[in-house]
């Protein structure tokens, strides 16, 4: 290799207290395959979208060939080569592939009219380069999730950039798939395309790139071979502390068993693309014990939750589910309420709240029947309710009429924790509570659920903060697959142990 | 009081304000005879409200409908569905007044529930829904009746309904106000009772807020929608036999494009077409609104197309102004 193709040199991104990238070095070479590797919010995104033009004020320097550039945006650099493919796929349902992959710049025939049938054909030529076999007048959001991720590949070939960023291209594809796609990498690196792959599946990494850099707090930590390194030894970089691998089946016998889950596995009438129901798993959360849950991205976390809280895609369920050693089977929030469990999902604005209600009416929305009597609302009881769990959610608010929206991100948390709470639940679900909550309602969060636990409440979690699981569970749970594979007490191992187990080397 | 609570309290109100100020233009405008107001004599304001009763109790369903998010197409429909069968009954069929009262308002019921239903449980959104029931409820009505208006006579004869129906259009409190404008008074204050003090007003709100929140936190939504368009196709049928005593007739005719004149009331009293904010309240200023200003147009003798052209902008300047309602 000559010159670098991409150099980026001491690259610096601060976002209001949090420094997103620290001097970060960062080159690819022309067919290379770079894998860029690190935790959630270790800077490897705000790195990939400052080199597509997505973010444009940062310190450091980028050289294309040698030459300085700043971009304006990101078709700035695309005109420069870089393409970028996002996690979400930006894709139009309604439009055919063909569409899509040549949206907004559309071949046009002599008459200035959209070229259909050339459009096609060159979209069939890209499909048949990327080695998938799609009529490409179909629309996008009749395919899979794995066969628009290959869509967006296209069209990312398409633009016959020299410099591609995938950010974790994999996530919904089929083995055969990945394969095909690695084929499709292999070509362009020998066409001297340059290549970032942001992936967390080690294999893969081993199999595909030429190089790689863990970051880790927005530093780099280490450049490597990735033949060379154990899986071990890469998760050691990633969290930088040592792994020990450590499994322990002693439980915290604290209190009785509140939930057991015996091979549970739902097989949903209609599948859907992207979707990762649960496909046996067994585990146990008793009285006072946070239980954590947690997985890569797609293993099947959300999905297990949103069965046991009875909202899961329509389908067989086998296994059993035993709330206080009852068999129940929930089909409904409002039946999973009954039983005495409760759910805090995962985006609060989405499935939450509503934002322009008040605080009141948010917070006694699942407890209504408690107050008064023959469907007329006792207001002082209410008014109570809600004012004394907004004490013991510590809310910060102005007054109970208020508007849910105007609170912020960990005090509307708040609001739906305490609704929950409002209903006297034996188990609490959580779906990531922390996610885009600031540092210090996250302390508060954590502290609650140190005191609901005290009070005899299981608590079951799941994360992909490993930190969060590692300091605020007794016991964390690892889903792949759909599956349970493992299971650490979290006083005797960290996050080292969780992440390999969630990468599927351990066993 | 700053002055954002001022704005915000004239926003709150904005249909209450409204329809003072068209009250107020409507006094300036009014003809005079020999220095009277025509306007506000008794006579003619019993005659305002009387006007708009039948659509103020169809109105005050479809808020229930729009505050959960959706829309009662139907309505209309339904209004001379239920004028023809209390006509039918009572004149062909020779029912008694309560029986045919009670059938009338069940079937109502009976078919919003079902309207409900398919919109909840089959998840067909409920403007096409509606749009079918619309058609349903005209075909039952146009069979029911043979395609034609039956007139009600009274009496105690074959063919003659009884003398008890007619006095739902006579006029109580010393001959002031009209029985048909009690009825959408109770109902609209029910109504506001309803809302502000029951449990299933608080899920019926959360419903039309965010309804994927409101089944998360164990709102029984299938049951909510059901309720809520039962109440809608009770109150349109409601609306039907009220119809029927004030014209004498039961027609399948009756009540067509009845549901826009709901819908424009709804929306000038503020409740959002999105769903989870609004008032009957509300409602019942926009149909009073709608009502005072077809009177004082008519009262000018101002021809009735210019009127709907007015109407018209009236509905766009409601909904304009609730644009400009500032995020609190």
């Amino acid at each position: 290799m000559g010159g670098a193709l991409v150099r980026m040199v001491g690259i610096g991104k601060r976002y209001g207290g949090v420094q997103a990238c620290r001097a970060i070095d960062f080159t690819l070479g022309a067919g290379e395959v770079h894998a860029l590797l690190g935790e959630n919010g270790a800077g490897k995104s705000t790195l990939m979208r400052i080199l597509s033009g997505d973010v444009t004020d940062y310190d450091g320097q980028i050289e294309i060939d040698g030459t300085p550039v700043g971009f304006s945006g990101p078709p700035d650099a695309q005109a420069a080569g870089i393409a970028m493919i996002h996690q979400e796929l930006d894709l139009v349902p309604g439009l055919s592939v063909a569409d899509n992959i040549f949206l907004g710049r559309e071949l046009r025939t002599p008459l200035r009219t959209v070229d259909r049938r050339r459009m096609e054909g060159s979209a069939r030529a890209l499909l048949a380069r990327s080695g998938v076999r799609l009529d490409p007048r179909r629309p996008v959001g009749e395919l899979r999730v794995g066969e628009q991720q290959l869509v967006t590949i296209a069209k990312a070939i398409s633009l016959d950039a020299r410099v591609l960023i995938m950010d974790e291209p994999t996530s919904a594809l089929t083995t055969a798939e990945v394969e095909r796609l690695f084929d499709v990498i292999r070509e362009l690196r020998r066409a001297g395309v340059g290549i970032v792959y942001i992936s967390h599946r080690m294999e893969e990494i081993a199999q595909i790139a030429d190089r790689a850099t863990v970051l880790r707090n927005g530093e780099v930590v280490t450049s490597f071979d990735p033949r060379a390194l154990s899986t071990a030894e890469v998760v050691e970089a990633m969290v930088g502390r040592p792994v020990q691998t450590m499994f322990t089946t002693a439980e915290t016998d604290t209190g009785a068993e509140v939930l057991r889950v015996e091979s549970l596995k739902l097989t949903a009438r209609r599948p859907r693309p992207g979707r990762r129901d649960p496909d046996g798993i067994s585990l146990t959360v008793r009285a006072g014990e946070i239980v954590g849950l947690a997985g890569l991205l797609g293993a099947g976390r959300t999905e297990l939750l949103e069965t046991l809280y009875g909202v899961a895609p329509r389908g067989a369920v086998e296994g059993r589910i035993f709330l206080q050693g009852k068999e129940i089977r929930p089909r409904s929030p409002r039946q999973a309420l009954a039983h005495g469990i409760g759910l805090v999902p995962e985006d609060r604005r989405t499935s939450g709240l509503v934002l322009f209600h008040s605080i009141l009416a948010n917070t006694v929305v699942s407890s209504l029947p408690a107050y008064g009597r023959l469907g007329v609302i006792a207001r002082r009881q209410e008014r109570a309710a809600s004012v004394g769990m907004a004490e013991r959610m510590r809310l910060k608010f102005g007054r109970l009429q208020d508007e849910v929206g105007t609170l912020s991100g960990g005090n509307q948390q708040k609001v739906v924790f305490g609704r929950m709470l409002l209903t006297e639940p034996r188990l609490l679900l959580l779906d990531e509570p922390t996610r885009g909550v600031d540092v210090g309602a996250k302390a508060e969060i954590y502290r609650l659920l140190g005191e609901l636990a005290g009070q005899g409440l299981g608590v079951l979690l799941a994360s992909s903060e490993l930190p969060e699981l590692v300091g605020v569970c007794d016991r964390v749970v690892v889903l792949r697959d759909g599956r349970d594979v493992a299971s650490f007490s979290t006083a005797n191992s960290g996050e080292g142990e969780l992440l390999a187990a969630a990468m599927g080397e351990l066993q | 009081m700053t002055k954002n609570s001022v704005v915000a309290t004239l926003f709150r109100f904005q249909s209450v304000f409204g329809l003072l100020a068209v009250v107020v233009a409507a006094i300036i405008f009014s003809p005079r005879k020999n220095g009277a107001i025509l306007f506000v004599s008794a006579d003619n304001l019993a005659n305002v409200v009387r006007a708009v009763s039948e659509i103020g109790i169809i109105a005050v369903g479809m808020t229930f409908v729009i505050l959960i998010g959706g829309i009662d197409l139907s309505v209309g429909a339904m209004l001379g569905l239920a004028a023809v069968g209390s006509a039918v009954l009572m004149v062909e069929s020779d029912w008694g007044f309560l029986p045919s009262v009670l059938l009338v308002l069940v079937i109502g019921l009976v078919f919003g529930a079902l309207q409900g239903a398919a919109t909840a449980m089959i998840g067909i959104q409920s403007f096409i829904v509606t749009l079918a029931g619309l058609q349903i409820a005209r075909g039952l009505a146009r069979i029911w009746s043979d395609g034609q208006g039956v007139a009600i006579a009274y009496g105690d004869g074959p063919n003659e309904a009884p003398a008890s129906f007619a006095l739902l259009g006579e006029r109580t409190f010393g001959g002031l106000v009209p029985i048909p404008v009690l009825i959408f008074a109770v109902v609209a204050v029910a109504a506001i009772v309803f809302l502000r003090v029951s449990a299933f007003s608080r899920h019926l709100y959360a419903v039309g807020g965010n309804e994927k929140a409101a089944r998360l936190s164990g709102v029984p939504v299938v049951r909510v929608k059901v309720a809520v368009f039962a109440i809608c196709g009770l109150l349109a049928a409601l609306a039907g036999i009220v119809h029927a005593v004030q014209l004498n007739q039961g027609s399948p005719n009756d009540g067509i494009g009845y549901e826009l004149d709901a819908i424009a009331a709804v929306v000038i009293g503020g409740t959002s077409l999105a769903g989870g904010r609004g008032s009957v309240a509300g409602t019942v200023a926009g149909a009073l609104l709608l009502g005072v200003l077809n009177n004082i147009l008519a009262l000018n003798n101002i021809d009735s197309n210019i009127q709907l052209l007015i109407k018209g902008l009236v509905i766009v300047a409601a909904a304009a102004l609730q644009r400009l309602r500032p995020a609190s």
